[in-house]
């Protein structure tokens, strides 16, 4: 069929009022479906290309580095050896340490960087606004301008910078716009001169990594130099390495992100279908028409297809706009606990991946929505196509139950998941993804079930609504709508429950983590400032002996901790001091015996690992590996352990040990225990007395602590809540819309109930009903493959990536969730149903 | 039992003058008696039903059941008016999709007395021949076969008026007469009065007076109007044949047709 003449049914159509009510209704439908779907993929693209971004513009076209493997960097004059390697076009120092930037409103936690002036000219984006002369003399740094004004600095007026304990006063020289760095205007950024930096940070003489650009065809041979040079106590690895060792430490948050996006879509995708079933009759009387005036079935397609892409294309459009405003208002912070060791933006990456997945969902959903009706007319006679005989399942031969392949194909996802659940828990995902097709499958099956009991019930305890309800909820007239709308809420509630099941099981081994970690000692003196809530920032011990001098204080001891790399993975060593009551947490013990990991630890040599390392490395109890630290040292493993929370691993190791180790008698936090009858207030005071007022240092109780750490954790896992709510709400509607349209087009019925004698508040009751058991049935199968859904997960989380959890199923997770959706959905169906049920029964004039 | 006084209503079509689809209906209908209302499409047949419905509010006149005055009935009183004192019958059979035959039947019933609704009005069912096919779905049903469980859905509650409109209209003739009869025989078996409206003068003439409504106008049946060319009901006299047979004569032959007594 010509182009002109598709164009001009579709313009006669639109001039009747219903049929551009229901396309909008479907055009919402699908913009609704694709901001869901579109905003999760952005929310997790955003978090791995913040890094990414930033390690890209800094480096520039650098290939590899040299990098030192502690806070402490290393001498700066490697750098001309670095130069005088042959193959080495460039090699750029960089000084990197995190820093908190303090201003008159505020602090922010910043990774400081201090360039060399050459990168003004030879390294990425991010430094070539500034000048030579800029970064080789001023004595000034530059903010990112959200940074800027979340501490209420402004340029050219002082503020101060925290680096380690050392306070210095210094002037904002620039603050960098979006015009000049672009997105990584949302990175927590400070940049300085690299000479200007070693005197902020105390290094002076010292640089954290120098960025090295080989000739072409060179970088394996000066690789072997580099390592040659590094001689074991610094790593060579590529320039961009920052990029990957954050993907692995974002790897459960991103499998998490990506698990939901797969619901997304598919809540997304049930939405649009939801509406587009409004318009399904409008069509149907369209391909009726149109096979009635002679047109073939290619121009009834081709017809429809039109339909598909302007619905699709609107929808879509509608959905970008959406979803980019909604991970622009929900989505705008990142996971915080990993800004402890990475340089994590805020900035919302949108990559043409996100937008290609989203349309393609969008348009997908339109066109089987369009094309839907087909199935039943195209095989009947055209002078029937528009009659109510042929609504699916009106007529004879139509399929009204699920095929016994339809549940077979349910069961054997259902057996692929629990395989994968009892012999590769690492694959969560596809296991969720199998338990999600099992769920769809057979959700006709159940629902089917659920409807017996009700009409079991509704025998027992007869009334004209609940009998209506009955009928409505088999008739195979709207069959095909009752599942979508129970499927759409099955989904959503499948995706929230198994979700947020595991991130509540997740939540509850963190808080015990950071009880256990943080109750060994009643007070904490630590650097202060947010980036160092775990404890991984040196200080000299200056003041240890006056501290354990002070009244109330009965002991004090050295606890140490820090980042070092492991491969890929930015692990957490922690070295609680040998005085510990408990150096190993015991809900954090994986294997090993206890109280002989306990001994050996304080004898030292001996170290506990994360499970997920100690599979990485083929280490089991007693191996010996060789810790790559500044200074290595060979330890013997006494036990494996949970990755301590923090989700690249941990290594616990003796406090004397890490001194050796890291080659300096640093600490990194004081563990204080109190008098028995000391105030904890007083002592604290006593104790901020004593250090003075710019000491850097910060004294928190261990409650405080662990407060902070559930806090931080807590907003880690926010996202997913997050998320989850929204898809929850978004289910709601769907239903809702879907529901209220299903009301609307069975005015006629309604009316000819009335005029059997029916009065409105008995067609309200039996409107009510039906949507609180068709919603109902639908989330309630929904959260119970989600309580699968949720074992599956947890399993997964401390399996795979090591983390702590508590096992416990997610009841109150599956009760709410339902609730809200159910109560949400039958709320926003009332008041169509109230309205529809008061309609006069229809009148015929003749 | 039912009385109409001077019944009017008017409709606006467009910006035009209003039209009088009733002008003046005045008719008294006996317990148990078949009335039937002759005319042709538009003639104001259904909107007369309508207002005995209490469906329409007249613009002027009374519709009175056992004295009671209907229409100024409130919306409740008018729906119990309609499930207690009721049944329609209709041109499209209108049936709940996706119920059973026997939920079908039951529609009204469950309103009144649910728990014992269906077994109430199985008998019924059965006696309109449908006691075989309880557990189907309505749209399972032929077209006569349709129609008689609207018969069972309108004489469920044991109503004292049958309203029906056209309800031969979407049938065959044979199949038009077989269920005319059975209305008109399970009608006479519990006393029900029927009003029935039709532009079929072979469906008028099983009613025992036959009115003639033209241009919303009551008039005494004459059967020089009817159409000519229609045959004579079951052979046995003529509905429409000028001048064989009067109101009486009509009636008597539809009555042999249905082979009631």
């Amino acid at each position: 069929m010509a182009l002109s003449s598709i164009l001009r049914i579709y313009r006669a159509r639109l001039r009747v009022r219903a049929v551009v009510v229901q396309e909008l209704l479907a055009v919402l439908g699908i913009g609704v479906g694709v901001a869901l779907l579109f905003a999760s993929q952005v929310a997790s693209t955003s978090l791995n290309g913040s890094v990414a971004e930033l390690s890209k513009d800094l480096v520039g076209n650098m290939q590899l580095q040299l990098q030192a493997r502690g806070p402490e960097g290393f001498d700066k004059k490697l750098l001309y050896s670095v130069r005088r390697i042959p193959g080495v076009a460039q090699a750029l120092p960089v000084l990197q340490e995190q820093a908190d930037a303090i201003g008159p409103t505020g602090r922010e936690s910043v990774t400081l960087l201090g360039a060399a002036p050459s990168f003004a000219h030879s390294g990425g984006p991010l430094l070539r606004r500034f000048s030579t002369a800029q970064l080789a003399g001023q004595q000034e740094l530059g903010l990112p301008a959200p940074v800027a004004k979340a501490i209420g600095a402004e340029s050219l007026l002082p503020i101060e910078v925290q680096v380690g304990t050392r306070i210095s006063s210094t002037l904002l020289g620039a603050t960098l716009q979006e015009g000049d760095i672009g997105a990584l205007v949302n990175s927590p950024v400070a940049i300085a001169p690299v000479a200007y930096a070693e005197q902020l940070t105390g290094m002076v003489g010292k640089v954290s990594r120098i960025f090295v650009k080989t000739e072409a065809g060179h970088e394996a041979e000066v690789r072997a130099s580099l390592v040659k040079l590094a001689a074991g106590r610094l790593n060579v690895e590529p320039a961009d390495f920052d990029s990957t060792v954050f993907a692995k430490a974002a790897a459960p948050a991103n499998q998490s992100a990506e698990l939901f996006s797969a619901i997304s879509a598919l809540v997304g995708f049930m939405f649009a279908f939801n509406a587009l079933l409004i318009t399904a009759g409008l069509r149907r009387e369209l391909v009726g028409e149109l096979r009635r005036h002679g047109a073939t079935r290619a121009m009834t397609v081709g017809t429809l297809l039109f339909d598909a892409l302007i619905l699709g294309v609107l929808g879509c459009a509608l959905g970008l706009i959406l979803g980019d405003a909604l991970s622009a208002a929900l989505f705008a912070g990142n996971p915080g606990y990993l800004s402890y060791a990475f340089p994590v933006g805020s900035q919302r990456i949108v990559t043409w991946q996100s937008v290609a997945i989203a349309v393609g969902a969008g348009m997908l959903a339109a066109i089987v929505g369009v094309l839907a009706p087909l199935r039943s007319t195209l095989s009947r006679p055209p002078r029937r196509s528009a009659r109510v005989e042929d609504l699916p399942g009106a007529g004879p031969g139509v399929d009204r139950g699920p095929t016994a392949a339809t549940l077979a194909a349910g069961l054997a996802c259902l057996i692929a998941t629990t395989a994968i659940l009892i012999f590769d828990p690492a694959g969560a995902v596809l296991g969720s993804l199998t338990l999600l097709a099992a769920l769809l499958l057979l959700l006709p099956a159940l629902f089917d079930a659920v409807l017996a009991g009700f009409e079991r019930v509704q025998r027992m305890l007869p009334s004209a609504a609940m009998s209506l309800a009955a009928i409505e909820l088999r008739a195979p007239v709207t069959r095909t709508r009752s599942l979508a709308i129970a499927a759409t809420g099955a989904v959503a509630v499948f995706g929230s429950v198994a979700i947020g099941g595991a991130r509540a099981n997740l939540q509850g081994g963190l808080n015990r983590t950071a009880k256990d970690m943080n109750r060994v000692a009643d007070v904490w003196v630590s650097v202060s400032g947010a980036a160092n809530t775990l404890g991984t920032t040196p200080f000299r011990i200056g003041s240890a002996a006056r501290l354990a001098q002070l009244p109330g204080v009965r002991s004090l001891a050295i606890y140490r901790g820090g980042f070092l790399d492991i491969g890929d993975r930015r692990v957490w060593a922690i070295a609680p001091p040998a005085s510990s009551p408990a150096p190993i947490p015991a809900s954090q013990l994986l294997e090993g015996d206890l109280a002989r990991a306990d001994a050996r630890l304080r004898a030292g040599g001996w170290t506990v690992v994360s499970k997920a390392i100690a599979d990485e490395r083929h280490l089991q109890i007693g191996s010996s590996f060789l810790l790559p630290s500044p200074h290595p040292i060979v330890l013997r493993v006494a036990g494996l352990s949970t990755n301590i929370g923090w989700p690249p691993g941990a290594v616990i190791l003796n406090s004397a040990d890490y001194a050796r180790a890291w080659g300096g008698a640093e600490a990194s936090a004081y563990n204080i225990d109190l008098q028995p009858n000391a105030s904890p207030a007083r002592v604290i005071a006593e104790i901020g007395r004593a250090l003075g007022p710019r000491s850097g240092l910060s004294v928190q109780t261990a409650g405080q602590r662990e407060l902070e750490w559930r806090a931080s954790s807590h907003e880690g896992l926010a996202r997913l809540s997050q998320i989850s709510v929204l898809v929850l709400i978004a289910a709601a509607l769907a239903m809702a819309m879907a529901m209220a349209a299903m009301i609307w087009q069975r005015r006629h019925q309604i009316a000819y109930l009335k005029r059997q004698g029916y009065r409105r508040g008995v067609l309200w009751r039996g409107l009510l009903c039906e949507s609180a058991v068709l919603v109902g049935a639908g989330c309630s199968i929904g959260a119970l493959f989600g309580l699968y859904g949720q074992v599956l997960l947890s399993h997964a989380l401390a399996h795979v990536t090591g983390f702590p959890v508590v096992f416990s199923v997610g009841v109150t997770v599956a009760v709410s969730s339902v609730a809200l959706v159910s109560v949400a959905a039958a709320t926003i169906v009332a008041v169509p149903g109230y309205l529809a049920a008061g309609m006069k029964p229809s009148v015929n004039p003749g | 039992m039912l009385e109409l006084r001077d019944l009017v209503k008017r409709y606006r079509v467009g910006e035009g003058e209003p039209i009088r689809a009733v002008d003046g209906v005045s008719l008294n209908v006996g317990n148990g008696e078949l009335l039937a209302l002759y005319g042709p499409s538009g003639s104001g047949k259904s909107t007369l039903l309508d207002l005995v419905a209490a469906l329409l509010k007249p613009d002027s006149g009374e519709v009175l059941f056992d004295g009671l005055e209907i229409s100024a009935l409130s919306e409740e009183g008018a729906a119990r008016y309609r499930l207690h004192d009721l049944g329609f019958v209709s041109q499209q059979a209108d049936l709940l999709p996706g119920a059973l035959v026997i939920e079908n039947a039951a529609l009204k019933l469950w309103l009144s007395d649910p728990r014992r609704a269906q077994a109430r009005v199985r008998p019924l069912l059965e006696r309109l021949g449908l006691g075989d096919r309880l557990k189907q779905r309505a749209e399972q049903l032929s077209a006569g076969e349709r129609q008689r469980l609207t018969i069972a859905l309108a004489l469920s509650t044991d109503p004292r008026l049958v309203l029906a409109d056209e309800p031969t209209g979407s049938l065959d003739s044979k199949r038009g007469r077989e269920v005319l009869g059975l209305l008109r025989e399970v009608c006479k078996e519990r006393g029900v009065a029927m009003l029935l409206a039709t532009h079929d003068p072979q469906a008028a003439a099983f009613a025992d007076r036959v009115f003639e409504l033209r241009d919303g106008r009551l008039r005494p049946y004459e059967p020089a109007a009817v159409a000519p060319g229609a045959r004579a009901v079951g052979g046995a006299g003529a509905v429409g044949v000028a001048g064989s047979a009067g109101p009486a004569g009509v009636a008597g032959s539809a009555r042999a047709a249905a082979g009631a007594s």
